[in-house]
């Protein structure tokens, strides 16, 4: 099989996972009550929010309340099923994904209700992108060679060392090990420095940049597109911050921006390395025990040709499956770290909305977005192990 | 064998007598490796002590009665909460209390503040927990011991079921095969590409919005159980199926259908045990996790618990971690302040969660170590 014609097939499989994950948040969505989601939708009104009301000109019989009936209709809840589910899938592929709430936390945080939910997200979701791909490179500089090391230190030191460092990623709970580490570089760094989209660090030192930056000022939280860079002359067009800096010339900001996802990543990155460790010390285990590699020692090859060469490369088709697989894992970490050091990405978006009165839009708006986080990744997985390991696509 | 057989260093399989049990056989070979494993034997000590824990904490007083709530205030040297709680974000706080800042205000905290360094508070070691929702403090030791119980049984609980649903129905998808595994698979492909996590606090969002403040105590545990349940057992049910696809395959299984077998009987006798270990090593991984997840929800803001202060593990500790982020924050709010930093409330609850995970961790490395005939060589 050519290669184009794997990818094609790949992306095809998205498309029935899609609509399951959508089908399985639209089941959810129906078994909210109507008066909650017409709360979520169109806020209270004076008159109330039941059904039936009591009428203008009073007495002992109820009238129907217009708010619930124009939300109804609005909404599309007084067709069948299966129309209101075509509708609704109709809706979510053209990005019609509804408005957030105006009663909800999102409010407080500073998102007027009735903002497009893909507005938000086009918004929020550059910043998790930014902090996800930061915390997989931390991932694969530091679980891929202390992976292999481990393996050919098998149960000496080294090995033990690795396993419990990779095991008390898996169990510090990522709260507090976010909580605590943010807490040190504060006292650290003699104070906060700046609290706005990031946190006070040391690292200012490191890259002999001021504490604060000429122009940078803490942006509010805001209805219009958050300017990430201060001014509000400056222009955002693709919303990641480093690329916007960069797009206007402010290289010194973007430098900033990085400097900020140091701490993050790294947190998001001890816990996920713990599995994927141990991964790649298996993988490699099971690779050293072949034929080829006695071969490759019989004939005088030096030991770390046949470790680098000839082993790591073998197993690393295992650590790219193993990526992809805890990539949802990897992926729960960002609402707290997100909340924790107050980064605007859509896990905090996420959290916003949780909380209580729930905004079932951006609820499930987030998590569809998740959902499709995780299903790209597996994808592009697949087609780098089958790019890696040309028995796949042949098979 | 016989009990007192010995065991050869080199090949611990008992070759005297007729082998009447393999599977005890098996059973006592994994344990002979596991047992010269150190780290799987630590594990399964301090498991061992929290089992006990929980047990013994039965004969504890009851909560109303033993985890006394203290005033709502941290006290500082002078016990003046005011000084420390001068920053109260919405309005004046009345002399005397103090106000729990919620960790989402903390944007609201003005940024440019230098405080001094932090130090020891006058606190007894170990005494208090905060509960930010209440203002009110409960006593950190008692609040893990009650809380022991609880944070097993939901773990074990919530892993085995999961484990079940996933081996019953891995299992018969990975024997039948056709468009029944196929239908089973793409459902758990749906599944897992909603991360776990976010599924489960969905799941609660749309439970406590239609089910609301009309349920029981163990009624809203067991909407936690179920909804984590709901995320679950996609895991187990493709390990299962993946493990089922090779078992099927083996030769006794179809010596077992050759002298005709039912398809329930092969499953219950053959299959299903001979797929278990993955799924046991999966799930004494998973059991480790839940109250890491749980005190996620907690810290996220999520209120899960019939009754608050609710004593587990990994809520005691989001609780924990968020009062000393308040304090901090609060503290870095007034100029000149002396802070305290009780490191005691996070330490020792987040010392329990740790522990917890880790030896659940290090003995299930160890089993799969001792199962794997290649990692052991």
């Amino acid at each position: 099989m050519k290669m184009w014609i794997y990818i094609a097939r790949r992306v095809l499989l998205l498309v029935p996972v899609l609509l399951g994950v959508l089908t399985i948040t639209f089941i959810l969505i129906s078994a909210v009550p109507t008066q909650q989601r017409l709360v979520s939708a169109f806020g209270s009104p004076k008159s109330g929010t039941g059904q039936y009301i009591s009428c203008p000109g009073g007495g002992p019989v109820l009238c129907v309340n217009p708010w619930w009936t124009h939300g109804i209709h609005t909404l599309g809840l007084d067709q069948p099923v299966p129309v209101q589910w075509a509708k609704y899938m109709y809706n979510a592929f053209t990005l019609q994904w509804g408005y957030t709430s105006s009663s909800s936390y999102l409010v407080q945080a500073g998102i007027p209700g009735g903002t497009p939910i893909t507005q938000i997200l086009s918004w929020y979701l550059p910043y998790t992108l930014e902090l996800a791909a930061f915390s997989l490179f931390f991932i694969l500089i530091l679980a891929i060679p202390v992976g292999n090391r481990a393996a050919v230190y098998r149960n000496r030191p080294f090995d033990q060392g690795a396993r419990i460092l990779s095991f008390s990623g898996f169990a510090l709970p990522n709260f507090l090990l976010a909580s605590v580490a943010l807490l040190a570089f504060v006292v650290l760094s003699g104070g906060f420095v700046s609290i706005c989209g990031g946190h006070a660090s040391p690292l200012d030192l490191w890259f002999g940049l001021p504490p604060s930056l000429p122009g940078y000022a803490c942006p509010p939280y805001s209805g219009s597109p958050p300017h990430w860079i201060g001014s509000l002359q400056e222009t955002s067009p693709t919303h990641f911050i480093t690329i916007d800096a960069l797009i206007n010339g402010q290289p010194l900001i973007a430098l900033d921006s990085i400097r900020r996802l140091f701490l993050p990543a790294l947190t998001i990155a001890y816990a996920s390395v713990a599995g994927i460790l141990r991964f790649v010390r298996n993988s490699m285990l099971e690779v050293m025990n072949l034929d080829y590699i006695r071969t490759a020692r019989a004939k005088g090859v030096p030991e770390a040709v046949v470790i680098s060469k000839h082993a790591g490369r073998n197993s690393l088709n295992v650590t790219v499956t193993v990526l992809g697989l805890t990539f949802a894992f990897f992926i729960v970490g960002f609402p707290v770290t997100e909340l924790i050091f107050n980064l605007r990405g859509i896990g905090l978006l996420f959290t916003y909305s949780i909380l209580q009165p729930f905004d079932f839009g951006t609820i499930f708006g987030t998590t569809v977005v998740f959902s499709i986080i995780v299903v790209l990744a597996n994808i592009i997985v697949d087609i780098v192990y089958a790019y890696l390991d040309p028995r796949v696509r042949l098979g | 064998m016989g009990s007192n057989a010995p065991l050869d260093e080199k090949s611990p399989t008992p070759v005297a007598g007729p082998r009447r049990h393999p599977q005890l056989d098996q059973l006592k070979r994994t344990w002979y490796f596991l047992r010269k494993n150190t780290l799987a034997m630590v594990g399964l000590s301090i498991i061992l002590i929290f089992v006990v824990v929980a047990l013994a904490s039965f004969g504890y007083p009851a909560p109303g009665a033993k985890m006394t709530l203290y005033c709502g205030t941290y006290p500082t040297p002078a016990n003046n909460c005011a000084q420390v709680c001068t920053y109260a974000p919405p309005s004046p706080a009345p002399p005397g209390t103090c106000y729990a800042v919620s960790a989402l205000q903390k944007s609201l905290v003005p940024p440019t503040i230098s405080f001094s360094p932090l130090s020891l508070g006058p606190l007894p070691l170990g005494s208090l927990a905060p509960d930010p929702s209440t203002g009110l403090f409960y006593n950190i030791a008692d609040g893990l011991i009650k809380g022991a119980p609880w944070s097993l049984g939901i773990s074990v609980s919530i892993v085995g079921s999961g484990a079940l649903i996933g081996l019953l129905l891995g299992a018969i998808a990975g024997l039948k095969g056709g468009y029944f595994d196929e239908a089973v698979m793409r459902f758990t492909d749906i599944f897992l590409s909603i991360p776990g996590l976010l599924l489960v606090l969905v799941l609660l969002a749309v439970l406590s919005a239609s089910l609301g403040n009309s349920l029981s105590f163990l009624g809203r545990i067991a909407i936690l159980v179920g909804a984590f349940v709901v995320t679950w057992w996609p895991f187990y049910t493709r390990i299962v199926r993946g493990q089922v696809l090779v078992t099927r395959e083996q030769s006794y299984v179809e010596a077992a259908r050759a002298s005709g077998a039912s398809n329930s009987r092969l499953l219950l006798k053959h299959i299903i045990p001979n797929s278990m270990y993955p799924v046991f090593v999966q799930m004494s991984l998973d059991v480790g996790t839940v109250p890491l997840l749980l005190g996620v929800i907690i810290f996220l803001g999520f209120p899960i618990w019939p009754s608050s202060p609710f004593p587990e593990w990994g809520t005691i500790s989001a609780l924990s971690v968020q009062n000393i982020e308040n304090l901090v924050l609060v503290c870095a709010g007034v100029q000149g302040a002396t802070c305290y930093f009780p490191w005691w409330q996070i330490l020792f609850p987040g010392l329990t969660v740790f522990l917890f995970a880790i030896s659940v961790n290090f003995l299930s490395d160890g089993i799969r170590d001792a199962l794997d005939p290649r990692l052991r060589r």
